[in-house]
This record gives structure tokens, sequence and C-alpha cells, in this order.
């Protein structure tokens, strides 16, 4: 494959590859980092894509391993997003307005970083539990039971749905 | 908490923009470490030089003008029909400062598995667009396949020439980023239908 080639697949991909890493890890230069290991993976790994399944979720897969090897590495990020949400660090707002982009990014990250990965493999890009399983090494159940824990904590962060007197 | 609010919350999730831009360029790192690998593989003294570009008649660069217009263009009325917010802010000064890389291409059958599984997912998508925007975005590919077409036959006279190849593979990319805008655009659609 030409460089050329490729380089036009990273500009069409890497602002969704860029915004799961952003999302996954929280953090905007380990999310570069991740973005880039990822681009370079998947230039070593292309002659293994075989077109079974669409190419963005072939990639996604890679910035999912991207990240985890990073959290590896990092073990403390992890540990801390727990720490800050069962820490009594849950944000209840007044009302029951819808929330907004700003409101909702904020929350997804004091999510538990397994509740997190799935609602936004699923929630926000898209995939299937059966996808979001093989990304991210779990089961399909664990997924669909990661996904209601995480929306139900979110619902709760962002005061939806929350009973009045 | 009942199922109207994680409808709503869904709601809130599918609408987040799925692309942000990165605050600065990936891509020179992401090249550089492509060219280490390449003159890995080739344990030679280095990378090829790109040669130096001839100058080629007005009408092929005029010719590939149309192709960039068409593309943006189609860009341009499927982010309207999505209703997307306008991403990406960074593109188009990364774009122009392109690092250029040139390799041999032993894994011609990579690119092509990648670009048909695009194609797929355009295919199934396009019937989700509005009736003149789909015909605006098959009418603009189909501009970009006859520049294709023209540029290859111009190859066959010329097969060296390091212009045309650049222009060739300019074609590809402006239809993977036509399969890729469609793919895109209708994401929201297929979130709001599940």
């Amino acid at each position: 494959m030409v460089g050329a080639d490729f380089e036009a697949l990273y500009r069409a991909h890497v602002g969704q590859v860029y915004g799961l890493c952003l999302r996954l890890t929280g953090q905007p230069a380990l999310a570069e980092d991740c973005t880039q290991d990822c681009f370079i993976a998947a230039w070593r790994a292309l002659s293994g894509f075989e077109g079974r399944s669409q190419f963005s979720t072939w990639l996604h897969r890679i910035a999912v391993n991207a990240v985890l090897r990073q959290r590896r590495r990092r073990p403390g990020d992890a540990l801390r997003m727990a720490e800050e949400l069962d820490g009594d660090a849950l944000h209840v707002t007044d009302g029951q307005e819808p929330a907004d982009t700003i409101d909702l990014e904020r929350a997804l990250q004091r999510l538990p970083s397994g509740a997190r990965d799935v609602l936004v493999l699923v929630g926000i890009y898209g995939h299937s539990h059966e996808e979001t399983g093989a990304m991210l090494g779990i089961a399909t159940g664990t997924s669909k039971a990661q996904l209601h824990r995480a929306r139900r904590l979110l619902a709760t962060q962002l005061g939806m749905g929350l009973e009045t007197a | 908490m009942n199922s109207e609010t994680f409808g709503n919350l869904d709601e809130a999730l599918a609408r987040l923009p799925r692309e942000l831009s990165p605050a600065r360029s990936l891509w020179p790192a992401i090249a550089q470490a492509m060219n280490e690998d390449a003159a890995g593989q080739r344990r030679g003294p280095g990378v090829a030089q790109l040669p130096r570009w001839p100058p080629w008649p007005a009408a092929l660069a005029a010719g590939l003008a149309l192709v960039s217009l068409v593309a943006a263009l189609s860009w341009s009325v499927l982010r309207q029909q999505a209703g997307t917010p306008t991403l990406l802010p960074g593109a188009a000064a990364a774009g122009a400062q392109q690092t250029m890389v040139s390799f041999e291409s032993p894994r011609n059958a990579a690119f092509l598995a990648a670009r048909a599984a695009l194609e797929r997912t355009y295919a199934q998508r396009l019937a989700l667009l509005a009736p003149a925007t789909r015909a605006r975005v098959q009418s603009d590919l189909e501009v970009i396949r006859k520049a294709n077409a023209d540029i290859r036959d111009a190859l066959n006279h010329d097969p060296a020439s390091p212009l045309l190849q650049q222009l060739l593979r300019s074609t590809w990319q402006q239809e993977i980023e036509v399969y890729t805008d469609v793919s895109q655009a209708t994401e929201p659609m297929l979130m709001r239908r599940s």
C-alpha cells in the first residue's frame, strides 16, 4: 500500500478515532498518543484487514486496544476516576432539563471506566454489544449490564428522571 | 428512572459529535513511523527521494481542481443534511501541510479491501439520504471516477509520470472521502432508528 493511500484513510477517520480515544481516556495528550499508536498499528496490520467488518469498526478495535495498553501502563488513572465517582463526587443538577453537551461530556468522565467504555462504544459510536464485548474483552452480557449501570449513573448525575415530591 | 429517561439520555448521547479534532497534527509522527518501517524492510540506505514533478498540461490541473471542488461540495451538502456541527476545524490546514510519503506497494490488496469495505457501507447507507442529496453525491462520485479513468488512460501513455501517479492517488482519496462522508452523515439516522 502506498503511504498516500493510507494518509487518505487517516484523514477520513482521525476525527472519530481521536474522539473515541479522548472519551475513553479523558486526557487530550493521552488520547493523541493513543490515536497515533492506533494508526501506526493499523498501518502495520492493514494487510490483515479482510473486509469482513466495516473499516471504521476494525479501526475502533485497534484504538480501544491502544487505550487499554495505555491503561495497563498507567493503572492509577482508571483507579482515580473510579475513586472520584465512589467518593461522593456525583454531581446532581437541579431540574429535569436535558443535559447540554458539556454537562454530558463531563458526566461521562466521572463514570467508572468499565461503564464509561461501554457507554461510549455503544451509546455514542453505535457499536453492537457483540462488537463492544469483543473490543473490550468482556462477554456480551457484561457489556449489556455495564451499559445499564452507566445509563443509571449518568441519569443520576444529570438529575434526569429523579422523582420529585 | 424509567425507559423514557433512558430514551432521552440515549438521544442526548447520539447527538454528541463523534469527531473531535486533536490540538496538534498527529500525521507527521505516524508518517515517520511508517517511513522507519519501510526503511527497515528495505535494509537499504534510506527511503527513496520523491522525484520532482515536471510541468504538466493545465487541463490535468484543472481536472484535479474540479475533483477537489466536487468532493468539497459533497461534504458540504452531506453536513447540511446531517445537521451536525462543523467539526475538525483544523482539517483543511492539516491537509495543506500533508507530509509526502512514498513507498513501493507490496500490500495494495489491503488498501483495496479497506476501500471495498467503505464502498459497501456507502452503498448500504446511500438510500438513507434525501433524493436530491443522493443524486448529487452519485453525480459527484461519477465525476471522480471519470477523472480516475482519464488519468489511468494518460498513465498508459506515460506510466512513469509522478504527477499522473499523484493525481491518480488523489482521486482515490476523494472517493474514500465521499464514502466516509456518506457513512458519517447517516450515522445519526441509524442511531435514531435503533
